[in-house]
């Protein structure tokens, strides 16, 4: 639930990337921080295993600036992918505004990809939220490799149709390069203003 | 269940209301900051002597450990865990919960007794509480902020600051 502050006059947004296990969704984050301005932007803060896998989350916070007076920050989460942290995943979930299903393109990923947006939609609903109202965008990352699934594959099993009859937004993207990291970045922020 | 609004808003009226309350804490327990956060690890106040400059991050850490602990109560089968306490050598943290939405954190020393905290920051989650009952109803806020030509100045911020 984003939150409006009208004395501080601030508006607070919260975005979280979900996905399977290693599928690049804190790459996702390290190329927005290495390219987003300085002043847009705090520290990311990680909390990993000494492997660097994420182990809770990690949190980037956006500082877009004022807009019309309102001092506006978009507030990125992660969460760590592995099946064996279902639990914490939905901790992390929790109050966000917007979510990014990051999928991992290749062919022995798809299952995995499936049952990982099958539980996030399960997630969402037991938020009380309506999962094809809730703003949801797909990166389909890991284009470069070669054993990735043609797009027509994915979208038949991972694109569904949102509340309004149209199809979820996707994004073809390569994270290690920051190929379509902007595009996603962009199109969750402005799905999520519009649902203010 | 969860309340379906899309967003809370919180208006200088009741600002004020919860900065006073989060004074009145640190000053009656002698602590050294209170913050009152959201569920999603936004700070709604903060109130200190000495100003932090790592309150966003301490927010979604503090969020994260409490929403963290709410699963852990469901695997226990508990209904939830109302209070969080962190000692440290320096310095504690007891966080409350406010309703499902918010939460109460407040650091102190060993200058503090854990007792008078708990029983002050007790009072002041009823006084949130009531607070939180009127933002709710603040609803009707929300056209005068997120108007039109907010959401399109927006986008173009987006736009411009999104970008490789």
């Amino acid at each position: 639930m984003a939150l409006i502050n009208i004395a501080a006059r601030e508006i607070h947004c919260k975005i979280v990337y979900y996905g399977p296990g290693l599928s690049g969704k804190t790459t996702n984050l390290k190329y927005i921080h290495s390219q987003v301005p300085k002043e847009a932007k705090g520290e990311l803060l990680s909390i990993a295993t000494e492997t660097e896998r994420t182990l809770f989350f990690d949190f980037l916070p956006l500082d877009l600036g004022r807009v019309r007076g309102f001092q506006t920050r978009f507030h990125l989460y992660t969460v760590p992918g592995q099946v064996l942290y279902e639990r914490t995943r939905v901790a992390v979930l929790n109050g966000a505004d917007g979510v990014v299903f990051v999928a991992d393109s290749q062919r022995n990923k798809l299952e995995e990809n499936v049952r990982s947006l099958q539980e996030l939609a399960r997630n969402i609903t037991r938020q009380g939220k309506r999962f094809a109202d809730f703003p949801v965008v797909l990166q389909y990352n890991k284009r470069d490799l070669p054993n990735a699934l043609p797009v027509a594959v994915l979208d038949r099993y991972l694109r569904y149709r949102t509340g309004d009859g149209n199809l979820v937004e996707r994004f073809e993207a390569v994270a290690t390069t920051g190929k379509g990291v902007f595009d996603t970045l962009k199109a969750i922020s402005k799905l999520v203003i519009s649902k203010l | 269940m969860e309340s379906q609004l899309s967003s809370l808003i919180v208006s200088l009226e009741e600002k004020e209301a919860i900065d006073e309350c989060l004074r009145r804490l640190v000053e009656d327990t002698g602590a050294t900051h209170a913050m009152l956060l959201d569920k999603s690890g936004q700070v709604i106040a903060s109130y200190g002597q000495v100003e932090r400059q790592d309150t966003t991050a301490l927010g979604a850490l503090l969020a994260g450990t409490f929403a963290s602990s709410r699963e852990v109560a469901r695997l226990l089968r508990e209904r939830d865990f109302r209070v969080l306490f962190q000692q440290g050598v320096r310095e504690n943290i007891f966080t409350a919960l406010v309703e499902e939405q918010w939460m109460l954190a407040i650091v102190f020393d060993k200058g503090t007794h854990i007792g008078l905290v708990k029983v002050l920051t007790k009072k002041a989650t009823e006084e949130l509480e009531a607070i939180l009952e009127r933002v709710r109803q603040e609803g009707k806020l929300r056209d005068e902020v997120i108007s039109t030509s907010f959401r399109t100045s927006m986008e173009d911020t987006i736009d411009l600051l999104f970008r490789d």
